[in-house]
């Protein structure tokens, strides 16, 4: 890291308003992801100005996982390149990923359960959210090939909310998250959707693919041959879903 | 009577386009024969999931029972999806490869 520091020249070292623009987030949001560690300047100026690193920030820009936690949490200003306002731009998108990962040879056995995995997730938040989202409508997608995974996300209602309207008995985001993940519920009244997630269940289960779910204060972790559901509580709540896809 | 689903597109997800598959499917489907089967043909679906699959292969299935045929039903999210609308629908699909 000193090291680093020491070769590094100034050319190599941008503003805070150049780091947001390549982001795609406020300057607000940078002054935050520092006073949270989230993401701190390499260096603050005499003047006091925070300087980042170009690399930092591509790298950064790179972990969509950061990206999509910060949008649920905070409703942070998303990149058009990963925000799908609505179905058909998701559909669009789905189809682009497909193309590309049919053209991984390794992939060649399984990138048709991957793209359908990232569809149910995809869909559901715009199947169960539609007419009712509560601010921003709509999904990020993003994807690395090369680092091989996907994040999905939304500020819906959520599980727990979406699945009381048939199973008002529910009282947590856990157990709502075991519900969606494991009971099939045929002619759901008054909606015949869902059972999505248990697809997703199954193809993790049997595949090499991995599968990180979390909504409200629930984290549910999936891998190939998990038969138990790994569910968690999180630290931090928020409303809508928000995914992992690895493979 | 043989449909091949790929004339619908190659990555048959959500809800609303199988909704949508289902409906422009109508016209042709009153013309199927009172004894006549229904082939549905896989034959060049990439990605078939199950929302897609429940809003169209679901309600044929219910209508038309053992006359409903599918064929090459081999990609993996076709055999994934198949599997689940079966435990769904608490009825099997007839396959012919």
């Amino acid at each position: 890291m000193c090291y680093y520091s020491i070769i590094m020249t100034e050319k190599e070292l941008i503003t805070i308003s150049e780091a947001a623009e390549i982001l795609s987030v406020s300057i607000d949001t940078l002054r935050r992801w520092d006073k949270s560690s989230k993401l701190r300047p390499v260096k603050t100026s005499g003047a006091g100005y925070r300087l980042y690193s170009r690399s930092q920030i591509e790298l950064f820009l790179n972990d969509l996982l950061n990206l999509a936690d910060d949008w649920v949490h905070e409703n942070s200003k998303l990149s058009p390149e990963f925000y799908c306002s609505n179905s058909a731009v998701f559909q669009t998108r789905l189809a682009r990923m497909q193309d590309l990962l049919a053209e991984v040879k390794e992939l060649s056995l399984i990138f048709p359960l991957i793209v359908a995995v990232a569809g149910e997730i995809g869909n559901n938040s715009f199947d169960h959210n539609l007419g009712n989202w509560p601010d921003t409508p709509g999904v990020f997608f993003g994807y690395d090939i090369h680092k091989k995974y996907i994040v999905l996300a939304d500020r819906g209602l959520g599980i727990l909310a979406t699945l009381k309207r048939v199973k008002p008995e529910l009282d947590s985001d856990q157990k709502a998250l075991e519900v969606a993940f494991t009971e099939i519920l045929s002619g759901r009244a008054p909606e015949s959707r869902g059972n999505g997630l248990k697809f997703v269940r199954k193809i993790v289960a049997e595949n090499p693919v991995g599968l990180l779910f979390q909504t409200g204060d629930a984290k549910l972790i999936l891998t190939k041959d998990s038969n138990e559901l790994d569910i968690q509580k999180s630290s931090k709540s928020f409303r809508g879903c928000l995914a992992l896809i690895t493979f | 009577m043989k449909i091949e689903l790929k004339k619908f597109g190659t990555t048959l997800i959500s809800r609303q386009n199988g909704r949508e598959a289902f409906a422009a499917f109508q016209p042709q489907l009153t013309t199927l024969g009172e004894n006549e089967n229904l082939e549905l043909d896989f034959d060049g679906v990439i990605t078939f999931a199950p929302s897609w699959g429940d809003e169209f292969l679901s309600p044929l299935l219910k209508l038309y029972g053992p006359r409903l045929t599918l064929t090459n039903t081999g990609n993996p999210s076709v055999k994934a999806t198949l599997e689940l609308l079966e435990k769904i629908n608490q009825e099997s699909f007839k396959r012919n490869q």
